[in-house]
């Protein structure tokens, strides 16, 4: 990463990512079989957080060292409540689709199970939990994770200043307890068991390693990182992932094809809620890969087939939340239609369509605006990418 | 459409069935006298159940329990009398005469899989049962908690359940429109798979064969008057029993084989 222009590595593959998670919350999507979550132990909620905390370390490292512990903190407390705000309005937006379609399942024949899911019976209580993010219907579990990740990063950051092998080795021992003790975790609505669906004992540690990557990069290459063996290491894990999780997904199409090294072993090593570690290790080999093998300068990143991805990774938060509204409404649309693949197509190619002319109209008036109150060479384009 | 039109998730008969336009055209179908057709295959590469298909031809005693929740109970239909369960003891009462079948329906309203787990030894293993169908995964799905507590729980009565010498199939959620849009069921369906699969014990894929059914519109699932919506819970349930016996007699030795059964 040089000063001086973006990383586009970082945009293309948070615009893969936000892709990804799209097509992945629309139901019984078949596209679903082909995002990363098919290639790889883990989806791509792992490449959202890990590239999301290496430019929060990039950006806000940059700012602390420049501008103090204080001021860098504070912007990221702004950050945080951008983020905070729009988890509320992903929440309001919920409620209404839920006070909508609530008559629909309480004439279903779920009623007696859902209980007209329950919140509704006490929506004062509801907000209130979801003001304290411990209410996290479907699809609304990643914000929270990551307002909670970025609200502890100043001190992170802090501390990779003075003892940075220490923040590291405690982020990993809280992962590794995350992982062996289920009481390590955090409650949520409605309980008695209740837990987040992002843990943010376990997932903390990808975040800070991705942060402490993008904070200690600024300052110069990591030379140990450049290892053949690491490299190969990393390759002979993404390449046996991709095999076995393959395998899953072709069983998963037509059973007689066997699924390989499955079985409950594996169970603890691939625990979404506490970030297992064959899904950490997995997102991780993935990136070093991609670090090695892209040229941060390569051609095709600045070319057109990039550019979807690059403008959409670029106003990552909006566009997430996007993605969120647009699976909701597919869902809807496809219910309507359910049962063709060509309608799941069509929803998928709109949707993404969206997601992409949103992304280009905000760079436009980024750019825009930018450019009627004179460039501010620095800030502006970082703010833009500042998640 | 050969074997390939039930695969586990129906993913294939999708594709096949958008490739040929004929998506709202029934398939071949297995016993043509009820009112919704299994789809041919179904079941085809899920484990089998030897022993109760067994001692179900040879005509001895069977014992069925079947665990879970409203869905198991009948509720919607009007009573535990119209339940799968129910209709499943009729069906195969009537496939294997000589066989002296008893289902104890163990359902509960809002059953998760932790309570149902807690009632295997105090409830289940007196009774003797040769078999289990154990519904689960619907109310840690309409709660959203966590899947990884529900394979843990499942895995663990399966195991105590094996350690019996009891068979057991697993059930999965039932597929309904309405419900989607709220409930997440794409991991949970993904878990009672993962279990099976890592068991070797089969699922009644009543997800995908409720969702076949109202894709075909022999059922439709979105009835809103009571009284319509009580006929079709009925209508419903006694499909899913009648298949539920087809299910658990795969690949027995011998038994009345209904008409347009693959050898």
């Amino acid at each position: 990463m040089t000063e001086a222009g973006r990383d586009l590595r970082l945009d293309v593959f948070r615009g893969l990512a936000l892709f990804c998670i799209f097509v992945d919350h629309l139901p019984d999507n078949m596209l679903s079989q082909f995002t990363l979550q098919t290639v790889m132990f883990g989806d791509a909620a792992e490449v959202f957080i890990l590239i999301s905390g290496y430019t929060a370390g990039m950006v806000y490292g940059r700012a602390m060292d420049r501008q103090g512990f204080v001021v860098g903190a504070v912007r990221v407390g702004h950050r945080v409540w951008q983020l905070y705000v729009a988890h509320v309005f992903l929440f309001v937006t919920f409620m209404a689709i839920m006070a909508y379609s609530v008559e629909a399942l309480n004439s279903s024949l779920y009623a007696e199970e859902s209980q007209a899911a329950d919140f509704l019976n006490d929506p004062g209580v509801a907000v209130v939990k979801a003001l304290t993010l411990q209410f996290q219907p479907a699809y609304m579990d990643i914000l929270p994770l990551y307002i909670v990740l970025l609200a502890v990063l100043p001190f992170a950051l802090a501390g990779f200043r003075r003892w940075p092998w220490a923040v590291l080795a405690g982020s990993l021992a809280l992962w590794l307890a995350a992982q062996i003790d289920p009481r390590i975790a955090l409650s949520a609505y409605p309980g008695p068991n209740r837990v987040w669906a992002f843990n943010p004992f376990g997932w903390q540690a990808l975040f800070l390693l991705g942060a402490w990557l993008g904070w200690r990069g600024v300052r110069g290459a990591l030379p140990w990182l450049d290892r053949p063996w690491l490299l190969r290491l990393a390759a002979g894990f993404a390449l046996a992932a991709f095999v076995v999780r393959f395998s899953w997904t072709l069983h998963g199409l037509y059973p007689p094809i066997p699924a390989l090294g499955s079985g409950k072993s594996l169970w603890l090593f691939l625990s979404k809620e506490d970030l297992g570690l064959f899904r950490f290790a997995s997102v991780l080999a993935l990136a070093l890969l991609v670090a090695r093998l892209v040229p941060p300068r390569a051609r095709f990143l600045a070319g057109r087939a990039a550019w979807p991805f690059v403008v959409c990774g670029r106003h990552s938060l909006h566009i997430f939340c996007l993605g969120i509204l647009l699976a909701v409404i597919g869902h809807l649309v496809l219910n309507e239609s359910f049962g063709h693949f060509f309608m799941q197509v069509v929803v998928t190619a709109v949707g993404i369509g969206i997601m992409v002319a949103v992304a280009a109209l905000m760079d436009w008036f980024a750019s825009a605006r930018d450019g009627a109150a004179g460039r501010v060479a620095e800030g502006a384009p970082l703010s833009r990418g500042e998640s | 459409m050969s074997a390939l039109a039930w695969p586990r998730d129906g993913v294939i008969a999708l594709l096949v069935v958008a490739a040929l336009g004929l998506s709202s055209a029934p398939g071949p179908v297995l016993g043509q006298e009820t009112a919704c057709p299994t789809p041919e295959g179904f079941g085809a590469f899920e484990a089998p159940l030897p022993k109760t298909a067994k001692a179900l031809a040879r005509g001895k005693e069977v014992v069925i329990v079947t665990l879970g929740g409203s869905s198991s109970l009948g509720s919607a239909a009007g009573g535990i009398s119209q339940s799968w369960p129910s209709r499943l003891a009729v069906a195969l009462t009537g496939r294997f005469p000589a066989a002296r079948i008893k289902v104890v329906n163990l359902a509960k309203p809002r059953q998760t899989a932790r309570e149902a787990a807690e009632r295997l030894a105090r409830e289940v293993l007196p009774l003797k049962p040769t078999l289990v169908v154990w519904e689960t995964g619907t109310m840690e799905a309409v709660h959203g908690t966590g899947v990884d507590d529900l394979r843990e729980t499942v895995q663990v009565g399966l195991d105590e359940l094996h350690a019996a010498g009891i068979e057991v199939a697993l059930m999965n959620p039932q597929f309904s429109r309405d419900a989607d849009t709220m409930i997440h069921f794409a991991p949970y369906l993904a878990a009672v798979r993962e279990l099976a699969d890592a068991n070797d014990v089969p699922v009644f894929h009543r997800y995908g064969l409720m969702r076949r059914w109202a894709e075909s519109g022999v059922l439709d699932l979105r009835t809103r008057e009571s009284e319509e919506r009580r006929r079709l819970a009925a209508r419903l349930y006694d499909c899913i029993g009648r298949a539920m016996a087809e299910f658990v007699a795969r690949g027995g030795p011998v038994g009345e084989p209904p008409p347009g059964r693959r050898p």
